[in-house]
């Protein structure tokens, strides 16, 4: 995947549709955006995690810094190593760890905040509209840690009744190192 | 080459450090240590010069850099290196500094280059290291510049098993003979099943813990199912068949390299030998165990009659991690006493494909690394334990690590392998910070050699 293309995905035209319409899309998903971040950042995971699809992909590929005239070896690829690279099992394993009584990483609990910025509408295919945000996940450890999280994401919002579910959640993150002890968190 | 580092150390004193106050650091018949060992800056550069600079470091696997002008940016404790092939074929390992003012020469972590070539006033260096390129060489310097004397900075470098390794120390023995048994013992864990290669994506994170914290808890399988009792709910892994066989067996090497975990009882190795490569593939598939293989013949030779047996962790000293019986190493680069990088690689069978090489990856990205279901919850065990080795009273408790201190007998086998066959146990903990105080206070590399411990009679 070529990091042009990562930093800067095409936008297909969806030529139906009025700016009234893509107004309230825009309305729609940001609100949906909120909604699952909140509850990210309220601990509630389970309830966070009934708003994925059983056909999930949620994926951080590693990062490297590289020479511009390497870019296209700037992350990972699907099926190489990655820092999350769950379906819906490992995912729920993910929760389900987080829900025990002895996740010391998250014991006493981390605080976190979620923000979503940038959200730009990709593509609407059917029932599945790709979305493009840029997002700060900030968290608070203990008194004195702080880490902090900066990236772009490509989510694939699944249409379901009047709101969503997330089928895709792809991680972009701005580091290279990763400057924190753990990534015990969702983001 | 480096001269043998030792330039700071004045009169047998180090910042108030000698030879008898860094001995007494440590007691190997107790298993007390002392917690500075974990925070004191003046240990800890004590350590960048006579145990880094001096030891033999992990560089790169030979398949990360395939091709002529590959490279991968690694280091030797806080100097940074270049290993790149050059159009020989040949692996070198540069010092990653110009000879000029010092910038450096690569700024990727990862890559291919023709030359390397300096950012600040375009000196060109060779993929050996020599100098062949200096603007305004006759028009500024007049001719005056011998660049035969102006090569990058090299360091030893020498290949086990397709790893490469480096030193600073032009008195250090080869490589085979630092690695010892128990070193070459823990690289031939990595190969012992089939021919392998690195999967692309080395994972990096920096934890605020002091670098032997880290390292000592790779021998600590009585942490296992109390840290990670999380992962064990999570249903990814059952930590007690990780934990099978319940006997550990320690395997005490040269320079203070270790093995240790649970061993295959030698009644069922004899079994095992017994079968053809084919056989213990079949039985492998009957293994209630999260990575279901059992070592064909040719591990024998790799790894020896008792090393065969290890289900456990080497550590090639000082900083080199074997884990998941050789899917994935871990390098533990120092930073400071209070900061370590974390450097995962992860290798798959060159055969593997499909789905028997997604389950391997599966397995890696979700154990260990800074998401991993296991590794989240000992970053902060590493830099709380860390952190009280700095309060004035409580650095002065010690760490009590005297699990089963004085009540195991070192077994010599027919080839020479050493080992001890107990339960849960702090040997190779002790044997990392006994062989830490040789290293500290052994002048050069011949008294090293002299007083490396041999692993003999109750420890």
């Amino acid at each position: 995947m070529s990091a042009q293309a990562l930093a800067n995905p095409a936008r297909k035209a969806s030529p139906g549709m009025t700016l009234s319409d893509r107004a309230l899309l825009q309305f729609q998903i940001e609100q949906f955006l909120y909604e699952e971040a909140a509850l990210l950042d309220a601990q509630n995971y389970r309830e966070w995690f009934s708003l994925v699809t059983e056909d999930i992909h949620y994926w951080m590929p590693i990062r490297r810094t590289v020479t511009r005239s390497d870019r296209d070896r700037e992350f990972t690829k699907p099926g190489d190593m990655a820092f999350f690279d769950d379906d819906h099992r490992l995912l729920e394993m993910r929760v389900k760890k987080l829900e025990a009584s002895s996740a010391w990483s998250e014991d006493p609990p981390s605080r976190s905040r979620h923000f979503v910025s940038n959200v730009r509408i990709l593509d609407v295919a059917d029932d599945d509209i790709t979305v493009d945000v840029c997002f700060h996940l900030y968290r608070t450890r203990l008194n004195s840690e702080v880490d902090s999280w900066i990236g772009r994401r490509t989510d694939v919002l699944r249409r379901f009744g009047t709101t969503f579910r997330l089928a895709k959640r792809h991680i972009f993150l701005d580091q290279t190192l990763i400057l924190a002890k753990n990534m015990s968190t969702l983001f | 080459m480096a001269q043998e580092a030792n330039g700071t150390y004045k009169n047998g004193t180090y910042n108030g450090w000698d030879g008898a106050s860094i001995r007494a650091l440590f007691d190997p018949k107790t298993g007390w240590l002392d917690r500075r060992v974990h925070s004191d800056e003046a240990l800890y550069k004590l350590e960048l010069e006579r145990i880094f600079a001096r030891s033999w470091n992990f560089i790169c696997h030979d398949s990360q850099i395939p091709n002529p002008g590959d490279y991968f940016i690694n280091y030797i404790g806080e100097d940074q290196v270049i290993a790149v092939r050059d159009e020989t074929g040949k692996v070198n390992v540069l010092l990653n500094t110009c000879r000029h003012r010092g910038n450096a020469l690569c700024r990727a972590e990862q890559g291919h280059a023709k030359s390397f070539v300096c950012s600040y006033h375009g000196w060109n260096y060779a993929l050996d290291g020599r100098l062949i390129g200096v603007p305004g060489q006759k028009t500024y310097y007049h001719n005056d510049l011998d660049r035969s004397r102006l090569g990058l900075m090299r360091a030893r470098s020498e290949t086990y098993l397709g790893f490469h390794f480096a030193t600073m120390s032009e008195d250090a023995p080869s490589l085979h003979d630092f690695l010892g048994d128990a070193g070459r013992t823990g690289l031939g864990m990595m190969c012992a099943f089939e021919d392998i290669e690195v999967v692309d994506g080395i994972q990096k994170n920096v934890i605020d813990c002091n670098w032997k914290i880290a390292v000592d808890n790779l021998f600590d399988w009585y942490h296992v199912m109390y840290s990670h009792a999380s992962a064990n709910s999570s249903g990814l892994v059952d930590l007690s068949k990780v934990l099978f066989p319940n006997n550990q067996m320690v395997m005490l090497g040269e320079y203070g390299h270790a093995i240790s975990g649970p061993g295959l009882p030698q009644a069922t190795q004899d079994q095992i030998n017994q079968l053809s490569d084919q056989q213990r593939i079949e039985m492998a598939k009957t293994l209630d165990h999260p990575l279901p293989r059992i070592r064909p013949q040719k591990a024998l030779e790799l790894m020896g009659s008792v090393g065969i047996r290890s289900m456990g962790h080497p550590n090639i000293f000082p900083n080199l991690w074997i884990t998941l019986e050789g899917l994935q190493m871990c390098l533990r680069l120092p930073r400071g006493p209070r900061h370590t990088e974390l450097w995962w690689f992860t290798f798959v069978p060159r055969s593997a494909t499909g789905e028997r090489r997604r389950r391997m990856i599966e397995m890696a990205t979700h154990l260990f690394g800074p998401a991993g279901l296991l590794e989240q919850d000992d970053g902060e065990n590493w830099s709380q334990s860390t952190r009280a080795c700095s309060g004035v009273a409580s650095r002065t408790l010690g760490e009590a690590l005297v699990m089963g201190v004085g009540r195991d007998k070192v077994e010599v086998a027919e080839n020479g392998q050493r080992r001890v066959e107990t339960g849960i146990n702090e040997h190779g903990q002790r044997w990392l910070y006994r062989a830490w105080t040789e290293w500290m206070t052994a002048d050069n590399w011949a008294e090293l050699k002299a007083r490396t411990p041999q692993a003999e009679g109750v420890v």
